[in-house]
This record gives C-alpha cells, sequence and structure tokens, in this order.
C-alpha cells in the first residue's frame, strides 16, 4: 500500500509537469498593445490667426473643471439635509452650487479641500471659472428613468429639494440615497452629455464652430480647439494621465498620491489640471483591476483629436481630418458610454448581493441596518448611473425601458414596497412590488443586459460570473465517449 | 489550419488533461494497479503479467483498432455537432433565474465557522449527482430500444480496451453531451443559489478531487481484460472493473446489470446489480456469433439508423395493421 501511495505521489508531480509543459506548448503567448501616447494634454500653441494676445497655450477648460468641483461639492453637500432646519439652509446652499456662476469667487469647493496630505492650489469655484454653472448644461430632455416626467435638470432640482429635507441625505423609508443619486445622475446628465452629446457632437460637424474662425469673438483659440478642450474636461482626467498608471489616477481621485498628482512640481494639486474627476475615476477603478484600458484608450484619443487639430494651424478642417476627429469621437464616447455601463452592471451586482444579505438577515431575524445602508447606496449609485447613461447621444430605447422597467423608481424594500410615482405635491407614490427573489432576478436581468448590449470587459460583481467560472472548471466534453 | 489545430488539441487533451479518464498519468495508474494485482494477488510472473497487460491480441485486434477510429473520426464529428447543442452555461441561468421565482428553495446563511465544508460537501454532491445522472442514461440506453440501437456500437466491442469508451456513435456521444451539460447546469447553479456564490471545487491537478481519485484506482481497468473484482460488499457500493465488465458480457443472465459508473449502489437500489463472481467466464459483445460487419467503421455508424429505421417502419406497420403494438419506446427486454 506504501508502494503504491509512493508510486501515487510520483505520478501526481509527473502528471503536474506533463501537463504545464502541455499548456505551455499550446499556449499562444499574446500581447496587448497599451498604445503608449506618452504625452501630456497641453500646452498647445495659438493657432488662432485673429488673436493678437500675449498668450502661449490655446487650452482652455476652466469651466469645466469648475463643473467638476460644483458636481463634487453638490455630492457632499446633499447629505448634509435636516428635516428640521425650517430655513432650507441645507437645500439653498446646494442650489448656489447648481446654480450659481462663480464670478466673485465666493463659493468654497468642498471637495477636494486643501490639506497638509493633499495640498491643492484653489479654494474657490471661481478661481478656476466665474461663468459655469451646472444647471445651464443639464440634459433639457423629458427622463423617463425618473418618475414625473421632468427634465434632467428639474430631476436634479427635486432630488435636491428631497436631499435638503432628509437626514443625511438617505431617505430610509422609500429607499433613496440622494448624494448618490444626485452625483450619478448629475455626472451623466450634465459632464457625459455636454461632451459626447454637445461638444463632441454637433459641434465637431463642418458647420459648427469650425477651426478657421475663434470659439467666439476676441477668443485665443479657435472653434474646435475649444470644442475638444471642453469635452477634455467634462471627461475629468488630469492632463498627466498618460504618465500615471490607473491606480495611481485613482489614488489621485481618492487624495492618496501626492506626488502622481503634482506633475509641474510645485507642491500643490492644480485643480485644474493634475486631478483626476468622476468619469476617469470611473474609468480608473475598472482599469486598475487589468481587464480594461479604458482611461488611456479615452484620454489617448482625447489628446491625438487635439494634436490634429492644432496641426491643422487654423484652417479649416478637410473632411479627411474631420472623419479622423469622428474616429476618435467614436473612440471617446463608445468607451465613455461602456464605463458608464460598467458601473450600472457593478452596482445592479453589488444590489444583488445586498438582498442576499437582507434575505439572510429576515430569514434568521437578524438586525440588518447595515446591510440596508449598503443597499440604498448601491441602489442609489445603479440607479444613478442607470439615470446618467441615458444622457448620452445614443438612445437605445428598448434597452433603457426594460433597465429602466426592472430598476423600478425606487429600490424594492424589505417589506416589498416600491415607489412607483410622485403626486402633484411631489410626494412619493408607493405600492407593493415583486418579491426579493424576482427583484434580484431583475438585477441579474440588468447585468445580462449590460453584457449583451456593451463591449464590458470589467464586468465588476458579476452575480452569476461565478458560476461561468466553475462551469468553466468542469469544463465541455468534446469526444464522444461512454462511461 | 485553425480547425485541424484544434482536432489536434481535443485529441492530445484526452490525454494530456487529469480531466480526462484516457490522461496517461491515469492509464500509468491503471497499469500499476494491473501489475500489482497480477502479480501479488495472482501470483503470476513478472514477465507474464507484463505480457498479460499488454497483450498485443487485445490491444491490437481488430475491435480495438475499430476503437482507435472511431475516436479519431468521433471528435470531428462532436466538433461540427457541439455548437449547436445547448451549453451548460445557458442551462446554468436558466435554472438560476427560475430559482429566483420559486421559494421552496431559499439561500442559506452559513455559519462562518463551517465554510470551509462546503467546498468538500459541492464537490461530493456534484460527483454523487453526476454519477446517479450517468447511471440513469446508461439504463435508459439499455431499456428503451431506440437508444439501445445507438447503445450497441459500444457494446459491439468484442476486447475490451480503455479506449473502447470512444467506441460510441456520435448520436450516443450528443446525448451523454446534453447530458453532461444538463447536470453541470443544474447542480451547479442550485448549488450558487443556495450557497449564494460561496462555493468552489476542490481539485487535484484541476480535476474534481472525487474523479481524480476514481480514475487514479482504476476507472481505466473497466474497458480490459483485467478481472479485478472487489469485495462483495464493497461491489455493492463501488463499481469493480469486474462488475463492468459483466455489463459487456453476453451471457443471458449478464444482460442489463450494473449500469453505475463509479457507484453500485444505484444498481443495488435499482435492482440491477450483479455482483462478479472470481470463477466466472466473461465474453464481451452483443452475440456469441460474430457479425462479418461488426467492426467494419461504415457499419457502426449506419447500423445504428438502420436499426431505428426497422423498429419505427414494423411500429408503423404493425399500427397499420391493427396488430400487437411493436414498443420502441420502453421495452424491458431490450437486450
Amino acid at each position: 500500500m506504501n508502494n503504491i501511495k509512493f508510486k501515487g505521489a510520483t505520478l501526481a508531480k509527473l502528471s503536474f509537469v506533463g501537463a504545464v509543459t502541455f499548456s505551455f506548448m499550446c499556449s499562444s503567448i499574446t500581447s496587448v498593445n497599451a498604445g503608449h501616447h506618452g504625452n501630456v494634454y497641453g500646452p498647445y500653441p495659438i493657432t488662432e490667426k485673429s488673436y493678437k494676445g500675449t498668450k502661449k497655450n490655446s487650452v482652455s477648460y476652466g469651466g469645466q473643471m469648475a463643473r467638476q468641483l460644483l458636481h463634487n461639492s453638490l455630492k457632499k453637500l446633499a447629505s448634509k439635509g435636516s428635516p428640521s432646519d425650517p430655513t432650507l439652509a441645507p437645500e439653498k446652499k446646494m442650489l448656489a452650487y447648481l446654480n450659481t456662476k462663480d464670478k466673485s469667487k465666493s463659493l468654497p469647493i468642498m471637495d477636494p479641500k486643501n490639506s497638509s496630505k493633499f495640498p491643492v492650489k484653489q479654494k474657490m469655484i471661481g478661481e478656476l471659472s466665474g461663468g459655469a454653472n451646472l444647471s445651464g448644461k443639464a440634459d433639457k430632455r423629458i427622463q423617463t428613468s425618473w418618475p414625473g416626467n421632468m427634465s434632467g435638470v428639474d430631476v436634479i432640482k427635486f432630488m435636491i429639494k428631497k436631499a435638503g429635507k432628509t437626514k443625511g441625505g438617505v431617505d430610509t423609508r422609500n429607499g433613496m440615497n440622494y448624494p448618490q443619486l444626485i452625483s450619478k445622475y448629475t455626472m451623466g446628465a450634465v459632464l457625459y452629455h455636454q461632451a459626447c452629446d454637445n461638444y463632441l457632437d454637433e459641434k465637431m460637424t463642418a458647420s459648427s464652430k469650425p477651426n478657421n474662425k475663434p470659439y467666439k469673438k476676441g477668443a485665443y483659440y479657435t472653434g474646435k480647439e475649444h470644442s475638444w478642450d471642453e469635452a477634455f474636461g467634462y471627461w475629468g482626467a488630469a492632463a498627466h494621465t498618460m504618465k500615471l498608471s490607473a491606480a495611481q489616477s485613482y489614488d489621485v481621485a481618492k487624495k492618496k498620491d501626492l506626488k502622481a498628482a503634482d506633475y509641474n512640481k510645485d507642491g500643490v494639486v492644480d485643480l485644474q489640471t493634475e486631478m483626476t474627476y468622476a468619469h476617469a475615476y470611473y474609468a480608473s477603478s475598472y482599469d486598475k483591476k487589468g481587464k480594461t484600458n479604458y482611461l488611456k484608450t479615452v484620454t489617448g484619443a482625447f489628446i491625438d483629436g487635439r494634436k490634429l487639430i492644432t496641426a491643422a494651424d487654423g484652417n479649416k478642417l478637410s473632411e479627411a481630418e474631420l472623419n479622423k476627429i469622428q474616429d476618435y469621437v467614436q473612440i471617446i464616447c463608445s468607451n465613455w458610454e461602456d464605463v458608464i455601463a460598467e458601473s450600472v452592471f457593478k452596482y445592479a451586482g453589488s444590489v444583488y448581493k445586498d438582498l442576499s444579505k437582507i434575505e439572510k438577515a429576515l430569514a434568521s431575524g437578524s438586525g440588518m441596518d447595515k446591510a440596508m445602508s449598503k443597499y440604498l447606496k448601491h441602489w442609489g449609485e445603479l440607479k444613478g448611473f442607470a439615470m446618467a447613461l441615458q444622457a448620452g447621444p445614443d438612445n437605445k430605447s428598448d434597452t433603457f425601458n426594460r433597465m429602466n422597467r426592472m430598476m423600478g423608481f425606487g429600490p424594492l424594500m424589505p417589506n416589498l414596497s416600491q415607489v412607483v410615482g410622485i403626486d402633484s405635491s411631489g410626494n412619493y407614490i408607493k405600492d407593493q412590488g415583486s418579491s426579493i427573489g424576482y427583484y434580484k432576478l431583475h438585477m441579474l436581468k440588468i447585468q445580462n443586459l449590460m453584457a449583451d448590449k456593451y463591449a464590458l470587459k470589467a464586468k465588476v460583481n458579476d452575480a452569476t460570473g461565478g458560476m461561468a467560472a466553475l462551469l468553466e472548471e468542469v469544463g465541455t466534453k468534446k469526444s464522444a465517449e461512454n462511461d | 489550419m485553425e480547425i485541424f489545430y484544434q482536432y489536434l488539441e481535443t485529441i492530445s487533451e484526452n490525454f494530456f488533461d487529469p480531466k480526462k479518464r484516457v490522461f496517461l498519468g491515469y492509464l500509468f495508474s491503471a497499469f500499476l494497479i494491473s501489475f500489482i494485482w497480477l502479480t501479488f494477488v495472482k501470483k503470476e510472473k513478472i514477465k507474464q503479467s507484463i505480457y498479460k497487460i499488454f497483450d498485443k491480441k487485445i490491444f491490437m485486434s481488430k475491435s480495438a483498432k475499430a476503437d482507435y477510429v472511431l475516436f479519431l473520426l468521433n471528435i470531428i464529428i462532436l466538433m461540427f455537432l457541439s455548437p449547436l447543442l445547448i451549453s451548460q452555461l445557458a442551462i446554468a441561468h436558466f435554472v438560476f433565474e427560475y430559482l429566483h421565482s420559486q421559494t421552496i428553495l431559499t439561500p442559506l446563511g452559513i455559519d462562518i465557522n463551517y465554510m470551509w465544508m462546503i467546498p468538500i460537501f459541492f464537490t461530493f454532491s456534484y460527483f454523487v449527482l453526476d454519477d446517479f445522472t450517468k447511471y440513469v442514461t446508461h439504463a435508459l440506453m439499455h431499456k428503451v430500444p431506440l437508444l439501445w440501437e445507438i447503445h450497441k456500437t459500444h457494446h459491439s466491442a468484442r476486447t475490451l480496451t480503455p479506449l473502447t469508451i470512444f467506441r460510441t456513435h456520435p448520436i450516443e456521444g450528443v446525448i451523454f453531451v446534453v447530458r453532461s451539460a444538463l447536470t453541470q447546469g443544474i447542480v451547479i447553479a442550485t448549488f450558487y443559489y443556495v450557497y449564494g456564490g460561496n462555493i468552489t471545487f476542490v481539485t487535484i491537478l484541476g480535476a474534481n478531487l472525487f474523479s481524480f481519485w476514481f480514475h487514479l484506482f482504476g476507472s481505466n481497468l473497466r474497458h480490459s481484460h483485467i478481472r479485478i473484482n472487489y469485495w462483495s460488499w464493497l461491489e455493492k457500493i463501488l463499481i469493480s472493473p469486474a462488475q463492468h465488465q459483466i455489463h459487456h458480457s453476453i451471457k443471458k443472465e449478464h444482460h442489463n446489470k450494473n449500469f453505475g459508473v463509479a457507484f453500485a449502489f444505484w444498481d443495488y437500489m435499482f435492482g440491477s446489480l450483479y455482483i462478479s463472481k472470481s470463477d466466472e467466464d466473461v465474453k464481451f459483445g452483443i452475440s456469441e456469433t460474430e457479425h462479418k460487419y461488426e467492426n467494419n467503421i461504415i457499419y457502426l455508424y449506419l447500423s445504428p439508423l438502420i436499426g431505428i429505421y426497422k423498429l419505427i417502419a414494423n411500429y408503423v406497420s404493425s399500427k397499420n395493421l391493427k396488430v400487437k403494438k411493436q414498443k420502441f419506446i420502453f421495452n424491458k427486454q431490450t437486450r
């Protein structure tokens, strides 16, 4: 018997060596073209021929960075709601960050705030731009993903009003986490919408904002240069993103890596050019896991496109150049859309997991406060990103309708109630929803829908991914064989 | 060219992948077990044992040669048929989604202290359930006349070698692929649902722990001329090589016995168990008299189809003549 054991062990080793050798022989080595642009977004020379001033750099996207910071600040304020404040101060403060153009440089930046670990150059929104607000640029179309048939900007105002009256911004009765809803929807309704449904859409046609004319009278940049810069600003990547790893960009957004952020080595982070925001941050969060390269694909396309426009030297872009620009636009907006779809996928998976925990807590009678808190946060992120996805240029109405129907207007609560609409006074109307099992099934279907309709690769929190891996492990029969 | 490489890869996979029964490691262990059995239990001389194990009359018989050719040809056929079949992933998704709409089976909350048990329980359950579906499918291949016509190809082997498992009609190959996909899809999706994704297989060299041991301890000897039998009590639990060889016997009393693959208790439970006897002579095949073309490849592919056609034609004509119907869906007297 000992003999058999010894032979068995030797055999196992031999088998392992054989398997490894065979795998090595059979596997093909693939390489990934990382696409080394190796450069920074700007500075680019002045090409606008009518400009007679002293400026040397034609890059300008201060308004967009101001909006990134207005968005960051709005998210911070959305968690400061107070039901007992008769002055409605929280709501008024949020509305200020939604509507105000900070000419007087009186609106403080709430996030990132200056700290010794992460010192920032600008303290007021107006230091980046005194002419930018969020409400003026929000999606004006009717939003079917939210009750009440409101326009995009009205949806944000509605959420702000509710958040102002809600303790901590989280309505545990109806399941609304307003900081997440406001933040993620604003990312879509303003940032993504403006970039892909405006600057990279209409403004990249031959007739709109031509390159042989200033963007506006007296401007030092051409129509196409500035339109392109504005779109880049909405993307939210630091100008030197191509010199950073995805993990570094992620840590910059998290205010954890001053060294990576401070590209010009002046000891402070310039919130105009050295910070990672919103969509670029989410792209980095997926890329750092290694399966995707969204951040550098999009940022690289922005840089290549800007170089092409700059190379036109203030002349009208030819048809070939405009076609090339359209290629870059396609890369930028399809990858951007995929980043948002990845988030919908990810948070549908989070909601699925949270509901499983809630189900177990309900069955065992144990406390579920922590699980509920996570559930509402993740649902807010899911809903916000799902609404953001619908703010782009591509109206995938069938996909959106299915997604909205499965998600609902509010999360399914443990008592199986769910928001189904709002009344004329803006109060939520609730009805009995499906079972938790059905709602979990909807989350699975949302993940399947995202995977079917978008070119997802990261697929974080894949609710059935483990199952697919197990089936892969078991393998399939490729030979006709008896037992 | 890519298809050709895929073909070669599939052939080599059978011998180099520890998930496959004819993995070289398992063939070697089968040799070792045979050698120990013949030399130490049957007291044969070392040289004689080795000659017996690698008996040329067995491995180079007409029957064995047909097995080898079928192995190579069936891979090509399955390469084209497999993509048309429902995948285990599609089945798993369907089952997993269905489980969300019912209330009888609910996800379990597992105490963190017992989490380590789940992979072992899951791996063992999968092995047992997979074995059970193999038993049921195998029994049906014998009991249903239409299926028996197809399964006859396998039983037409006059000599048994480890590669006789590939002496299989492609239709039967498809049936086994579907069985495998259904089992994998249903079992994995159900466990995944109940244990909330906290499941993994316990594996050795990538193979299911229990499959690994089953193969390492001589699964290849089922199809061989080395008659190894267990104690009778053990043959009620595990199928011995001798018991499966009895399953291939032409003797009437051996017909429709020992359908099990790893476990014998399915046969014990359903009344098809036959305990091996050490002095019993076993001759393999379907009938005593050899058919002229029983190892002809074209015959092996076409005869099941002709057999099915005859069964159906017989059924239709008996219906028209209003005589006693010839059963072809279920008939206990298949063999």
